[in-house]
């Protein structure tokens, strides 16, 4: 190994150990904190994490230097070294913090079943009544998820081509490029479509127009990465064989990129479309529109058989894109 | 009078030769490393002559397809010269480098098509050096680049496949078709990466006959690497072989007994019989 990478490669094992005991060390004293009502200074644990790290460090196998330096010793069982019991106690620590923080309480949930039994008798006895009104709304939902599937592919199909490793070239702007695509779509597909919606519902009032713009902006975020992705998996003959023949790079891309990828871009599109229409009747509790917006009412109102339903025509909707964009994208990826 | 006559023949006659018979790939000194470190070309030395059929022997991994992809760039070299065409490949760049590649045609062992396009499209791809972007980007084919793309399928007996989709062909017509496709491109010389390692004996061969067909007829220069030693005496003029990225091997495929074979494939070969 070298010099520098050895260096770097203790650092790193240096971090990750320190930040795994403060991880620990974190939990413990939360729990104790919960349990005892005794308050552990934050000084303390990170100063006997850093101790600890060193220790452990010295002594040998700890969780850092396992995954950073490719040991040459005799491998040992898991629990008879150190990162071994590093990792159960770390799994160990999540769960019990875990069970803490969502207040798991199994007596409730057996106990108190009457409770939901307005909204059960409302799903066993749905109100037939407004079914006109909820398919008028069912429409909305559908149309509107289109539409922003729709809107979404011209801008994903151009920016996936950019985020594609293997088309991008090896110098420093064609990687500021793929790096830049990447990082804004990955911002943009982890903020969720319903926090997109209630920035939209307030920009451009409530209503389906909302519901569109929010799911188009996830769309155009989660295309561009499943689209490049695709072009990353491409055969790479052809790419080099359209190259050779004289090709400018544009042309490499219509004529030995394009073709390989638009059945798999069709089922991803349908296949989002799909996403887009459950993700609708989410989005309208916020404002989007369409069956979520009137499911969010009758709910308030505690009208309980107008939800029965809203609930049975989103699951049937739900249902039937399913199967439908199943088979569509069965048929489209058989070669 | 007499003897000044004879010797102008004579000049005119050598000079005619030299001309005929003038380099068309210069290889000085070339190294190849990859950025993993593997030093894969070892200062290569090579002269091809145009017309001839120089068939390039060795182990996988002696570096004959990255010999083969520095001549068109498809892989840049590390050092040294490469002229092709009298053009120096390895300063070209953009337009320069595309109109070069335009007269390289290149065959692939895995035939590299585009599988679920016809053999047309794939054929008239050939053409895209000598296109105008507007027309790639609307699609549009040029009705003589149609009728030489047909002309080029005929000419490989693929005649009535013009319409099929790449993956309902078999190998040999998929390789083919590939021949095609370089076609279309005016080569004057052609490099076949290993075209027939894929392929059955009998389609190898048949395949073999359409290069060997094209260096006769047509005058191109073929660079082709291969595994079989038949083969490369049936069709090859001269015969270079590469062991760890070095010419260990340059003359006349007859001149490869058994020794020498041993010597570029390793102690323990046994030469494959073909046909």
């Amino acid at each position: 190994m070298k010099k520098e990478n050895k260096i770097t490669a203790i650092i790193k094992a240096i971090i990750t150990d320190f930040l795994f005991l403060v991880y620990i060390f974190g939990c413990i004293s939360f729990l104790v904190y919960r349990w005892v009502e005794f308050r552990i200074d934050n000084k303390f644990i990170g100063l006997s994490a850093f101790i600890f790290t060193i220790l452990f460090f010295f002594i040998g196998d700890s969780l850092g230097r396992k995954a950073f330096f490719p040991s040459k010793k005799t491998i040992h069982k898991w629990f008879k070294t150190f990162w071994g019991w590093f990792i159960v106690t770390g799994l160990l620590v999540t769960f019990v913090v875990g069970w803490n923080l969502v207040e798991v309480d199994f007596i409730k949930f057996f106990m108190q079943f009457k409770n939901a039994g307005g909204i059960m008798s409302g799903i066993f006895d749905p109100n037939f009544d407004i079914l006109t009104m909820s398919l008028t709304a069912l429409a909305e939902t559908i149309y509107l998820a289109l539409l922003a599937t729709v809107f979404a592919i011209p801008f994903a199909f151009v920016l996936s081509f950019f985020a594609a490793r293997n088309l991008m070239p090896k110098t420093f702007i064609g990687n500021a490029v793929y790096v830049i695509i990447r990082t804004i779509a990955t911002i943009f597909r982890s903020i969720e479509a319903l926090v997109w919606a209630i920035i939209f519902s307030v920009w451009v009032g409530i209503g389906p127009f909302a519901g569109m713009l929010a799911l188009m902006i996830h769309s155009i975020a989660a295309l561009t990465k499943l689209y490049s992705e695709q072009i990353e998996n491409i055969d790479t003959g052809p790419v080099e064989a359209i190259k050779a023949t004289g090709a400018s790079t544009l042309q490499t891309w219509i004529y030995a990129v394009v073709p390989q990828i638009i059945s798999p871009y069709l089922a991803f599109t349908i296949y989002r479309w799909d996403i887009n229409v459950r993700m609708a009747t989410i989005v309208g509790f916020v404002g989007g529109g369409g069956i979520g917006l009137l499911l969010l009412q009758q709910q308030q109102l505690l009208r309980w058989h107008n939800v029965g339903i809203l609930i049975w025509l989103i699951a049937l909707v739900v249902w039937i894109m399913d199967m439908l964009s199943a088979k569509i994208r069965a048929k489209l990826t058989e070669t | 009078m007499r003897v000044y006559i004879y010797f102008l023949c004579v000049l005119c006659v050598s000079v005619a030769k030299d001309l005929h018979m003038k380099n068309i790939v210069e290889i000085r000194n070339l190294h190849k490393i990859y950025s993993g470190g593997t030093h894969a070309l070892k200062g290569i030395n090579l002269t091809v002559k145009e017309g001839e059929f120089l068939i390039i022997l060795g182990l996988s991994g002696s570096g004959k397809s990255t010999l083969l992809r520095c001549l068109n760039k498809l892989i840049e070299s590390t050092s040294g010269d490469i002229i092709v065409n009298k053009e120096d490949v390895v300063k070209a760049e953009g337009k320069n480098l595309r109109r070069i590649r335009r007269h390289i045609g290149m065959i692939f062992q895995q035939f590299n098509l585009i599988k679920n396009l016809s053999a047309l499209t794939n054929v008239l791809t050939g053409r895209l050096g000598y296109v105008s972007l507007g027309h790639s980007i609307t699609f549009s084919r040029h009705k003589d680049d149609v009728k030489f793309a047909l002309e080029n399928l005929r000419r490989v007996g693929l005649k009535d496949f013009s319409n099929k989709k790449i993956k309902n062909l078999s190998g040999g017509q998929q390789q083919r078709v590939a021949i095609a496709r370089a076609l279309m491109q005016n080569p004057r010389l052609i490099l076949a990466d290993e075209p027939v390692a894929s392929l059955d004996p009998a389609t190898a061969d048949s395949v073999m006959k359409y290069l060997g067909e094209l260096n006769k007829k047509d005058n191109m220069t073929v660079i082709c690497s291969l595994h079989f030693l038949s083969l490369a005496r049936k069709y090859g003029t001269r015969v270079v072989a590469l062991k760890d990225g070095k010419i260990v091997f340059d003359g006349k495929p007859t001149d490869i007994d058994d020794k020498r074979f041993k010597e570029i494939y390793g102690e323990e070969t046994e030469e494959v019989k073909i046909r």
